[in-house]
C-alpha cells in the first residue's frame, strides 16, 4: 500500500519544484474581538451565547453600533470573516423591538437568498421568536406570495424580482414599504457594469416608492475587497456611505504560490497547458486526503478537470468524491455538494467563480486557481475558500500563457501590495437611464422638477411623453401606456434586443435554454457555429432575425468555433483628449460609432486548438454607438518601421492592452473591445482604440482614459519581460513580422 | 482590418443602434436636450411616428385651460354631468332604462323572476341570490389602459347597472385624465356604498384587482373600499361552454348563446389607443365608442345572468353536456341530491355524455352504499363505451376487491384500466407514472390476496 503524504511533505516537495516561482506565506491573523454591544437585545445575545459565540469580530461590534447610530455602511469582508451577522444583528435587533419593521435582502443570485434564509431561521429559531424571513422569487408559490407582501418581515429576494414583480406592484406590498427600515445589499461588487447601472436604477425607483410610502430605510451593503468600495456603494444608492474595512475576523497562516507550467516549444515560447499543471497538482493533494477546491474560468474547464480528477479514483463511491459545481445545476444537486462539503464526504471540488459568492461550503484546505480569475476581488475570494481553524492553508496559482498572467507571475511584488481594481457603473447611462425611468414613471407619477438620481426629470419626461409613452397633466407625467415596462427590459441581458436560443434536438419537444443580445447571437449563434451551453455542444442550424430566434441542436463534436468580425470604427465627438509626451502619443475619450460585420468563422480543435476550417458568416452589419478610449501616435512611425512591421506592433499592442486593462478595472473579456487602426479615422494617425462593449458605455474605457499612461508603463513590462525573441502568446501574440514588430512596439512605448 | 472614411449617425433602422453618448457628468445639464434630440431622431427613425417637436409639446402643456373647455364640450356631447371633487372632475353618465327594455332574448324585468326563482332553488350555489332582492344585484364592468396588472394601468371608464321596480338604473363614471383619479373613485364609492353583490364577468382575477390597485393612490382622499363580494360569470360560463370555444369571451357568448349582435362596436383592445388620443385632443367621437361598448357590456351581464341562472335552476333547456356540467357543478358544492337527479337523467343516455353521467351516478350510489348499483352503473360503462374511462374501471375493481370479494374480476378490471391508461400516456404527460404505479400496485395486491384465498 502506497504510503499518504502529509500536507508538510507536499510543501516540502513543492518547495523545490523549480515550477513553483513565487512562495509567499500570509502570517496567521488572531482575532481582534468586542464585547456585545450593550443595546444588543437580550434574546439576539441568548441565542449567540447557545451558539457558543461569547463576543463579536471587532467589525461585527462596530456595524452593529454604526447601523444603531443611522448610518448606511459598506462593509469589506474577505470570507468566512462573519459578515452575515454583520446585517442579520442590526435587522433582527429592529425587528425584535418593533415587529412591525421591516427588512429587504437584495442577493445577486437565488440560490444565496435560499442559503441565507437557512442561515437566518436557524438564528431565529436559536432567538425563540417568530420573525418571519422569506425568499421572495421565481420560485415562491402563488399560495404563500400574499402572506409574504403582507407580514414577511425579512424579504430575501434580487434585483430582477425586485424590478419586474416588487417595485411594478408595490400597492401590493404597502406594509413593507411603510415600514423598511433596512435595505441589505449583499455582494455589491457584482453590481458593476450594465448590469450595476441598471440595479442602481432600480435602488432609485425602490428609495421613491419608500419616500411615497414615507420611510427612509438604512442601507448595509457588503463587497468583496475592490477599490473604491465607498464610492461604489454611494454610487449605487445615492447615499453618503460609512466604510468599515477593518476585519476582525481571524485567519490561519497562508502558503500562496505561484506556479509558472515549464515551457515546452523554446521558439515559439509556449508554455505547457495550464490545465495538466492544475491536473497534477490537485491530483496530489486529493490521493493524499486532503480537500482541495480547484477553480476554472469557464463552465467547459470546470467539467473537463472534473472528469480528469475522477479518474485518479476507481470505485463509484470514490470518483463520487470529486465533484464539478457551476451555475446551471439544479438547486438540490448544488445543496447536496455544498452539504458533502461542509461535512468531508466530497474531497474535491471543480468551480466556476460560482462557488466565489457566499455559498456556504465551510472551509478547505488547499485552493487552486486555473490561471489568474481575472480580478483580484475574485482572487482573494477564491483564496479564501482555502483555510481550516488549526492547520495552514495553500492557495496556488497555476499560470496560464497570457500576457496577464504572465506579467503577475513575474511581478508578486504588484500583485501582492497592488490595489485591486475598481467596480464602475454608470447609471446615467441614456439608454439605461430612458429604459429605468420609464419603469419609475408606470409606478409612480413624476411631478414637475423632480430628480431622479440627480437628474432632472423634466427633459426626460417630456422625451417620454413626446414618444406617447407618458401624459402630462396639471404638473404631473402619469405612465399612459398599455405596456407593463419591467417585462421588456432586463438588468441583466446588454440591449433590449434580445435573441432567444431554440433547442430543437427532439422535434416534439422544443424548448428555449436561454437568451442572448443582438451583438453576441451575431458573433457567437450564426449559422454552423457550435455553441456551447451548460458544457454541451449546440450546432446553430438557423438565426432568424425576424423572429430574434436561433435554433440549435445538440451534438457531439470536438471543436468549437471563433469568428471573426470587421470592424468599422468612427469618432462621433471628443469628448476628453490630452497629449502624453512620454510615448510622443496623444490618448483621447470620446463617443464612437462601431461597425462591425461578422465575415467568417474558424473551427478550431480543443485539445489542439489547430483550425480544422472555416465558413462564411452571412449577417448584415451591426452598429453601436458607445464609448471609447484611445491611443494615437505620430504617423512618421509608419514610415519608419515599414507598413508590416509597424501593423504588428500595432496588433501587439491590441492584445497586450486586452489583457492589461483587467488590472485597472473590474471587466470581463465581454465587456471591452480593443481594435487597432493604422489610419484612424478622426486623425488620420496610427491609433488603438478600447471601447466599451454596451451601447452607450458603463464607464470602462473612461476609466482606461484616466489610466493610460500607467496601462503603457505595464504593457512595456509585459514586453520587456517577456524571454520570447518574435512574439509569444504571452506578449504580443503571433503577428506577421514577429521579431522586427516587438522590437518596434517596444521602441515606440519607450520614447 | 477595415477602415474607411468619416461616417456620421447612419440611418439605419436598427434598434440596436439607438444608442447615446454616456452622459459625462457635469456636462449632462447642458446637452441632455442635444442627446435627447438625437435619441428622438433614430427612436424616430425606428417607429415611423410621426414627427413632433418640443416647440409643440411645449405649446400643448400651455393649452390645460383649452384641455378643461374641451373636455366640458365632451361631456356635453357624451351627455354626461361633471362632478367636482376638490380640483378635479369625473364624467357621470346616468340614463333609466324601461324594465321592458330588450336585451338580448329576455327583457329586463325578467332578472325579477330570476331572482324570485332563486329564493326557492340552491342557496349555496355561486349563482345564488336567495335572500337577496332584485336591486342588490350590481352589473358591473371596467375599461383599463392595459392588460397587465400592475400599479400604472389604469381604469378609466366604470360601468354599472341596477335593476329597480322604476327601470334599469345605468350608470358610467369616465376619467377625464390621469390626475382625476380621487374625484371618479369617490363618486363611485359614494354612489354605490355596499359592493357586495357585483355581477362582473372575470370581475374576481381582473376588475376587482385593479380597483384596489388605484384606489390606494387615493385611499386618503375618498371613502374606503367596502367588503367586496361577487357572482362571476366567466366562471359560470366558463363551466358550461368550455369545450365549445378555444376560450370562453363575453362577445362569443353574446353572439353564440344569447344571439345578439352590437352594431359598429369598438373592439375592447382599442380601448386604450382610443383613450390616450382623447387626453391629447379631448374630443367625444374618440371615446363614444367606448363608452357605447361598456354600456352594452353591463347590459349583456344581466341578460346572461338571467340565462345562466334560468339553465342552472332548470328553467330554460339545457343540452346534455349543459346539464352534465350544471350536474357536477351541484355535485361539487355539496348539493348531491340535485346533481344526482341531473345525472340520472342523463345515464339512459348512450351518448358519450351519458356514459359520463352514469359513472357519475355510479360514484354517487357507492357513497350511499348501495353497491350493487353502483356495481350496475360502472359494468354498464365499461361494456357499453368503447374508451371507458381508467377510473370507471378502477371504481368497478375497487368495488369488486372491498364489497363483493370477487379478486378475478377485480383483477380484470385492474388490467382493463391499465390497458385503457396506457392508451391515453401521450395525452397525460407526467401524470401518468404515477398513476400506473398506483394501478400496478393494486394488481399486485389483487394478485396476492387471490392466491391467498385459492391455499
Amino acid at each position: 500500500m502506497k504510503v499518504r503524504q502529509s500536507m508538510t511533505e507536499i510543501l516540502a516537495e513543492l518547495k523545490k519544484n523549480p515550477n513553483v516561482v513565487h512562495w509567499h506565506t500570509i502570517p496567521g491573523r488572531q482575532a481582534d474581538l468586542a464585547p456585545f454591544p450593550e443595546k444588543l437585545d437580550w434574546r439576539l445575545r441568548r441565542a449567540l451565547v447557545e451558539r457558543g459565540i461569547s463576543s463579536l469580530y471587532s467589525h461585527q461590534a462596530l456595524a452593529f453600533e454604526t447601523a444603531g447610530a443611522g448610518k448606511d455602511i459598506v462593509l469589506v469582508t474577505p470570507t468566512a470573516s462573519g459578515k452575515t451577522l454583520c446585517y442579520n444583528l442590526p435587522v433582527l435587533q429592529s425587528v425584535l423591538a418593533d415587529p412591525s419593521s421591516r427588512a429587504l435582502y437584495l442577493f445577486p443570485t437565488k440560490a444565496l437568498a435560499q442559503d441565507q434564509k437557512s442561515e437566518m431561521e436557524a438564528l431565529i429559531n436559536e432567538i425563540g421568536e417568530p420573525v418571519k424571513s422569506y425568499t421572495y422569487d421565481g420560485d415562491t408559490a402563488g399560495s404563500i406570495r400574499q402572506k409574504i407582501r403582507q407580514a414577511g418581515q425579512i424579504v430575501m429576494t434580487n434585483p430582477d424580482m425586485l424590478h419586474s414583480n416588487i417595485l411594478p406592484h408595490h400597492t401590493k406590498w404597502v406594509s413593507l414599504f411603510e415600514n423598511l427600515r433596512y435595505i441589505v445589499i449583499d455582494e455589491l461588487h457584482t453590481y458593476r457594469g450594465v448590469f450595476g447601472s441598471h440595479v442602481a436604477n432600480v435602488i432609485r425607483r425602490l428609495e421613491r416608492i419608500c419616500a411615497y410610502y414615507g420611510s427612509r430605510p438604512q442601507f448595509i451593503c457588503t463587497s468583496a475587497t475592490i477599490d473604491n468600495p465607498r464610492e461604489h456603494g454611494e454610487a449605487l444608492t445615492g447615499r453618503k456611505m460609512t466604510l468599515i474595512d477593518r476585519n476582525g475576523a481571524p485567519s490561519v497562516r497562508k502558503h500562496f504560490l505561484f506556479y509558472n507550467p515549464p515551457v515546452i516549444n523554446k521558439q515559439l515560447n509556449v508554455r505547457e497547458d495550464e490545465m495538466l499543471a492544475v491536473k497534477d497538482l490537485a491530483a496530489q493533494f486529493l490521493k493524499n486526503g486532503i480537500q482541495t477546491i480547484v477553480f476554472a474560468r469557464s463552465r467547459l474547464k470546470v467539467e473537463l478537470l472534473a472528469s480528469h480528477l475522477q479518474e485518479i479514483n476507481t470505485g463509484r463511491d470514490e470518483r463520487a468524491k470529486i465533484c464539478a459545481y457551476r451555475g446551471g445545476y439544479l438547486p438540490l444537486e448544488r445543496r447536496r455538494i455544498e452539504r458533502g462539503l461542509r461535512d468531508g464526504k466530497i474531497m474535491g471540488v471543480v468551480s466556476t467563480n460560482a462557488l466565489e459568492l457566499g455559498v456556504d461550503i465551510g472551509q478547505l484546505q488547499v485552493c487552486i486557481m486555473t490561471g489568474y480569475p481575472g480580478n483580484m476581488a475574485s482572487v482573494w475570494q477564491q483564496a479564501g475558500r482555502a483555510g481550516r481553524r488549526t492547520e495552514d492553508a495553500v492557495i496556488i496559482m497555476v499560470a496560464s500563457s497570457s500576457p496577464l498572467d504572465q506579467y503577475i507571475t513575474g511581478h508578486p511584488d504588484y500583485f501582492f501590495s497592488g490595489k485591486p481594481e475598481e467596480a464602475r457603473i454608470n447609471p446615467d447611462n441614456l439608454m439605461i437611464l430612458m429604459d429605468q425611468m420609464k419603469c419609475a414613471a408606470y409606478e409612480l407619477p413624476f411631478q414637475k422638477g423632480d430628480t431622479f438620481g440627480d437628474e432632472p426629470v423634466d427633459d426626460l419626461c417630456e422625451f417620454l411623453s413626446d414618444e406617447d409613452v407618458l401624459h402630462y397633466q396639471s404638473g404631473k407625467w402619469y405612465w399612459m401606456n398599455d405596456a407593463f415596462p419591467a417585462n421588456e427590459i432586463s438588468l441583466r441581458s446588454a440591449v433590449q434586443d434580445s435573441f432567444a436560443i431554440v433547442d430543437a434536438t427532439d422535434r416534439g419537444h422544443v424548448k428555449v435554454i436561454g437568451e442572448m443580445d443582438r451583438f453576441g447571437a451575431m458573433t457567437m449563434l450564426y449559422e454552423d457555429a457550435i455553441y456551447l451551453h451548460q458544457g454541451r455542444q449546440y450546432h446553430v442550424d438557423q438565426l432568424d432575425l425576424e423572429e430574434r430566434k436561433a435554433y440549435v441542436h445538440r451534438v457531439d463534436v470536438n471543436y468549437y468555433t471563433d469568428s471573426d468580425l470587421a470592424v468599422q470604427l468612427d469618432v462621433l465627438e471628443v469628448d476628453q483628449h490630452s497629449e502624453m509626451p512620454a510615448a510622443r502619443a496623444e490618448k483621447g475619450f470620446g463617443d464612437v460609432s462601431v461597425r462591425a460585420l461578422p465575415t467568417v468563422f474558424k473551427k478550431i480543435r480543443f485539445e489542439t486548438l489547430e483550425n480544422i476550417g472555416w465558413g462564411h458568416i452571412h449577417l448584415p452589419e451591426l452598429e453601436m454607438h458607445t464609448n471609447a478610449a484611445w491611443i494615437s501616435f505620430q504617423e512618421d512611425w509608419l514610415e519608419r518601421f515599414g507598413k508590416d512591421v509597424f501593423q504588428g506592433a500595432l496588433v501587439g499592442l491590441s492584445h497586450l492592452l486586452r489583457h492589461a486593462a483587467p488590472l485597472f478595472v473590474m471587466s470581463d473579456q465581454a465587456d471591452l473591445s480593443v481594435v487597432p487602426k493604422i489610419k484612424a479615422p478622426h486623425n488620420e494617425q496610427p491609433t488603438v482604440f478600447i471601447y466599451d462593449k454596451y451601447p452607450g458605455g458603463v464607464g470602462l474605457s473612461k476609466k482606461i482614459y484616466e489610466a493610460m499612461p500607467l496601462m503603457l508603463e505595464k504593457v512595456t513590462e509585459m514586453v520587456e519581460g517577456c524571454g520570447c525573441e518574435s512574439g509569444c502568446p504571452s506578449c504580443i501574440g503571433f503577428v506577421n513580422e514577429g521579431r522586427r514588430a516587438k522590437q518596434a512596439l517596444l521602441e515606440l512605448l519607450k520614447k | 482590418m477595415r477602415s474607411k472614411g468619416k461616417s456620421q449617425v447612419s440611418n439605419k433602422k436598427n434598434l440596436f443602434s439607438l444608442t447615446l453618448e454616456y452622459a459625462v457628468k457635469g456636462t449632462i445639464h447642458v446637452s441632455l436636450k442635444q442627446k435627447l434630440q438625437l435619441y428622438k431622431k433614430q427612436l424616430h427613425q425606428a417607429q415611423k411616428t410621426a414627427s413632433s417637436s418640443y416647440v409643440k409639446k411645449r405649446e400643448m402643456m400651455e393649452k390645460t385651460e383649452d384641455t378643461v373647455r374641451e373636455t366640458e364640450q365632451a361631456a356635453c356631447e357624451l351627455n354626461a354631468k361633471i362632478r367636482r371633487f376638490e380640483d378635479e372632475y369625473v364624467l357621470v353618465h346616468t340614463e333609466m332604462l324601461h324594465l321592458t327594455e330588450h336585451i338580448g332574448p329576455y327583457l329586463a324585468r325578467d332578472l325579477f323572476d330570476t331572482v324570485s326563482a332563486w329564493q326557492r332553488g340552491s342557496s349555496v350555489h355561486p349563482l345564488s341570490a336567495a335572500g337577496l332582492d332584485t336591486g342588490d344585484l350590481l352589473f358591473f364592468d371596467t375599461e383599463t389602459t392595459g392588460l397587465a396588472s400592475g400599479a400604472g394601468q389604469m381604469i378609466f371608464l366604470i360601468g354599472l347597472a341596477r335593476v329597480t321596480p322604476n327601470g334599469v338604473m345605468l350608470r358610467q363614471y369616465f376619467l377625464p385624465g390621469p390626475g382625476h383619479e380621487a374625484a371618479f373613485y369617490d363618486a363611485f364609492l359614494r354612489d354605490c356604498r355596499s359592493l357586495r353583490n357585483l355581477v362582473t364577468f372575470n370581475g374576481k382575477a381582473f376588475d376587482w384587482p385593479r380597483v384596489k390597485t388605484r384606489h390606494s393612490f387615493v385611499r386618503d382622499q375618498v371613502p374606503r373600499l367596502p367588503a367586496f363580494g361577487h357572482f362571476d360569470l366567466l366562471h359560470a360560463s366558463r363551466r358550461l361552454w368550455r369545450d365549445r370555444w378555444d376560450s370562453v369571451k363575453l362577445q362569443t357568448i353574446e353572439k353564440k348563446i344569447l344571439g345578439m349582435a352590437r352594431e359598429e362596436d369598438v373592439p375592447g383592445k382599442m380601448a386604450p389607443f382610443l383613450y390616450f388620443r382623447f387626453l391629447k385632443h379631448p374630443n367625444a367621437q374618440l371615446v363614444r365608442g367606448i363608452i357605447e361598448h361598456n354600456r352594452e357590456d353591463v347590459l349583456t351581464l344581466i341578460a346572461l345572468y338571467i340565462h345562466l341562472s334560468g339553465k342552472v335552476l332548470g328553467l330554460i333547456q339545457c343540452d346534455e353536456k349543459e346539464t352534465y356540467e350544471i350536474a357536477r357543478w351541484y355535485r361539487q358544492i355539496g348539493e348531491e341530491d340535485q346533481a344526482k337527479k341531473l345525472f340520472e337523467k342523463l345515464a339512459v343516455s348512450s351518448s358519450g355524455t351519458g356514459m359520463r353521467a352514469k359513472a357519475q351516478v355510479g360514484r354517487l350510489y357507492k357513497k350511499e352504499g348501495l353497491y350493487e348499483k353502483a356495481l350496475d352503473m360502472f359494468e354498464s360503462v365499461i361494456h357499453e363505451d368503447g374508451t371507458p374511462d381508467d377510473r370507471d374501471c378502477i371504481e368497478a375493481a375497487k368495488l369488486m376487491e372491498h364489497q363483493f370479494k370477487d379478486y378475478t374480476r377485480a383483477i380484470e378490471y385492474t388490467q382493463r384500466a391499465i390497458e385503457c391508461l396506457r392508451g391515453k400516456k401521450k395525452m397525460m404527460g407526467e401524470g401518468f407514472p404515477k398513476r400506473e404505479a398506483e394501478y400496478l400496485k393494486r394488481l399486485n395486491r389483487l394478485d396476492e390476496k387471490k392466491l391467498r384465498e385459492n391455499r
